[in-house]
């Protein structure tokens, strides 16, 4: 195992920021940022790769090793955690599998989403510049490679933005950073090593962990009695969201602990997504709200008309409350399936 | 390696439906043409949209879906039930749609040429997709009708269909984590589709 | 009458028809469209469910393969049945994401991190906003149970991001946070 990775201070990013500002020259049309962003899309989706890359918050840094592989039109993956517990996710064909050595567990987790929602994903989307300003520039090397730099900044304080290093041959990121609208970097991933292959041995998707003697676990489908049944069924839409996010998937799915499926919808503005889950309340009633973040991620949790709306995005906090407390009940015929801005 | 499972969107047939597969296959083996087609009936969009994803072009995918359910008629014979229906199908799917992609290139891809020709490729897709084919404007219709009508549905009902489509758990699966009889469970999933079909057939006839 | 058997092609489509009822069924549903329609659509309904905004066949794709099986053509060639190993991977359409809603519960406990304070430092803009932005008062530690669920949502929700950003959320899952890992709690034993 890797030693342990130093952590990062604040001050090291915003001053990474700032001399990349300062590095700033003449920069390209939006329309060439956006082919950049398509060209990574490709990449990562297409390519095999193996990497480290440390992922870095405010709070913490984590070393970690990335395994990609394409087969027959769908991905492997492989995460390492490197800072000396061990962990690992690693994401077969049909299950995804959570080795935590330090617990001698193994989480086990059927698959129960989909691969056909590529169109719903947020690709950089045709109308990205109108909600973010579009640039791209040379960079100086990464890695030892030619980079071009992609800024994606924000028309406003409810996204994030982002600065992304491709590497100009394969359109690979080798460094991102997301903002918020202050500048202040909430999140940062960088990677040290990264490399092409053609081919990636069976070893490098296997997991490296000894798992003999763990207890493995399968999480999932714990299901209990349902609970109150629920007076309407109308559909639910955020009244309130930035404007540029609209409807891009919805779908029902049982999540952990409820033995009652939730309705998950999903929002984009091309770069950065919202989900929006409505569940009928407890028996018990009503939980006080709730925040927490992950990184870029944020989430709000909280209770209305008896269900409970949670809201999670690439989105500051700010935005994601907004978006979930304006949660409400709509009238089935002709209700918008997406929020602009209602008051512009 | 281990063999070709499907799988993504796939989710595994339960055990049921395997059953019940193989039972349609051994009529079909006999002769009996029905039972073949409602294996088609069943497996048609699976294929459909797993031979689209293989494909670089994707207004192909109903003529290799089709070629890959004839052979697989033909190929009846050969199947024994080692595996499930669906990996054996699923496997054809795979090579014939690999096969129509092989039949049009003149020369073997190696890494370089891959590259170039994937953004190539990848800014042709890009283009074709800005129109949107009749095809695409249907299944985001049929799309929007089936949640609509699933998110109107009395809860037990919507209950009931999404752990059996969704979730995948079989009728007694169900009835444990419903609290009812299985007879029940199989009474609201067969409401259930029939309250979203009353929305549904009309898009479609 | 007819409910009842369409109920018998609801629950054929679920494998959950008595086998001895099988026989009779398909026969009538080979001299039915209604039924063999009804049998379509409900298996059109389980795949936009599952799969919503995916490829789905036309209404005729069916009765085609049906009159294509009927035409006179070749045998199968043999190379397209299987079994045959995978060579490499010829892919064109991005697949973005072909992500993972999985929900790690016990590694929720230790994982989720409260409410970053650097949110609350957000400028206001000073245009008319659409939007009331106010900065959110103190952090909240979540227990236990409430980051099991938050596990739950973030990873279903990574499915959505960008690669990237889905990368980031599984990072932060496997990041072992030291100021949590002496807390204690069960792990259930296997039965």
């Amino acid at each position: 195992m890797s030693a342990a990775i130093s952590v990062k201070r604040s001050s090291a990013w915003v001053l990474a920021v700032v001399l990349a500002v300062a590095a700033r020259t003449a920069s390209a049309s939006p329309e060439e940022a956006k082919q950049w962003l398509e060209r990574m899309s490709e990449s990562l989706a297409t390519r095999n790769y193996i990497g480290l890359f440390t992922h870095s918050t405010p709070t913490q840094s984590e070393s970690m090793r990335i395994v990609h592989r394409v087969e027959d039109g769908h991905s492997l993956e492989r995460l390492v955690s490197l800072d000396g517990s061990g962990r690992e996710i690693i994401r077969t064909r049909e299950e995804v599998h959570a080795y935590l050595p330090d617990r001698r567990v193994v989480l086990v987790e059927p698959r129960s989403d989909d691969g056909s929602l590529l169109k719903a994903l947020p690709t950089p989307g045709a109308k990205l510049d109108t909600f973010y300003d579009l640039e791209v520039r040379k960079g100086s090397k990464l890695l030892g490679r030619d980079v071009q730099v992609v800024d994606i900044r924000p028309r406003d304080r409810y996204r994030y933005g982002y600065r992304i290093w491709l590497d100009e041959k394969t359109a690979m990121p080798l460094r991102s950073i997301v903002a918020n609208g202050a500048g202040v970097p909430v999140e940062q991933i960088s990677f040290t090593s990264l490399e092409l292959q053609k081919k990636i041995p069976d070893k490098d998707v296997e997991p490296s962990v000894d798992a003999t003697g763990f207890q493995w676990i399968r999480t999932g489908r714990k299901l209990g009695p349902p609970p109150q049944p629920m007076a309407n069924a109308n559909g639910w839409r955020p009244l309130r969201l930035p404007p540029g996010f609209r409807l891009v998937a919805s779908r029902f799915q049982l999540l952990p602990g409820s033995p009652v499926p939730a309705q998950h919808l999903i929002f984009s503005d091309g770069m950065a997504a919202i989900s929006v889950f409505i569940e009928p309340g407890h028996a018990s009633g009503p939980a006080p709200p709730e925040s927490s973040s992950m990184g870029s991620a944020n989430a709000y949790s909280t209770s209305i008309q008896g269900h409970v709306i949670t809201a999670v995005g690439e989105v500051p906090a700010d935005t994601i409350r907004e978006v979930a407390i304006s949660v409400a009940p709509v009238d089935a015929p002709g209700a918008p399936s997406a929020s602009g801005a209602p008051d512009r | 390696m281990k063999p070709h499972e499907p799988v993504d969107d796939e989710t595994r047939p339960s055990a049921g439906v395997e059953q019940s597969d193989l039972e349609l296959v051994k009529r079909a083996q006999r002769g009996e043409r029905g039972a073949f087609d409602l294996l088609v009936l069943r497996y048609q969009h699976k294929v459909v949209k797993l031979v689209a994803r293989l494909l670089r072009d994707p207004a192909e995918a109903e003529d290799v879906a089709q070629e890959a359910f004839v052979k697989a008629y033909r190929a009846l014979g050969s199947f024994r039930g080692d595996s499930a229906f669906y990996t054996w199908l699923y496997r054809i799917a795979v090579n014939t749609a690999r096969n129509s992609i092989a039949s049009r290139q003149r020369r073997p891809l190696d890494y370089e040429a891959d590259l170039s020709e994937n953004e190539q490729s990848a800014v042709e897709s890009r283009m074709r997709h800005t129109d949107t084919p009749e095809a695409n404007v249907l299944s985001e219709e049929i799309h929007r009708t089936v949640n609509r009508a699933v998110e109107e549905l009395p809860e037990d009902l919507r209950t009931a269909i999404i752990l059996r489509e969704v979730e995948g758990l079989s009728y007694e699966e169900i009835a444990q984590a419903m609290d009812c009889p299985v007879g029940t469970v199989r009474s609201r999933i067969f409401r259930a589709r029939e309250a979203i079909d009353r929305n549904l057939k009309p898009l479609l006839d | 009458m007819t409910d009842q058997i369409r109920e018998q092609v609801s629950a054929l489509l679920d494998g959950e028809l008595p086998r001895d009822e099988i026989g009779l069924l398909v026969r009538r549903m080979e001299r039915d469209p209604d039924l063999r329609g009804s049998f379509g659509r409900y298996s059109l309904i389980g795949e936009t469910l599952r799969a919503p905004g995916g490829r789905t066949a036309h209404p005729s794709f069916a009765a085609r393969v049906s009159a294509a099986i009927d035409a006179p053509g070749e045998a199968a060639a043999a190379q397209d049945v299987p079994a045959i190993a995978a060579s490499h991977a010829f892919w064109k359409r991005p697949a973005f994401a072909t992500a993972v809603a999985a929900s790690f519960a016990l590694l929720a406990v230790i994982l989720v991190r409260p409410f970053a304070s650097e949110d609350a430092a957000i400028v206001v803009a000073n245009t008319a906003a659409t939007l009331t932005v106010s900065p959110l008062a103190g952090a909240i530690s979540p227990t236990p149970a409430q980051s099991q669920r938050l596990a739950g949502y973030l990873v279903a929700h990574s499915q959505f991001s960008s690669p990237m950003a889905r990368r980031s959320v599984w990072s932060g899952l496997l990041a072992a946070d030291p100021g949590l890992q002496r807390a204690s709690y069960e792990i259930q034993e296997a039965p």
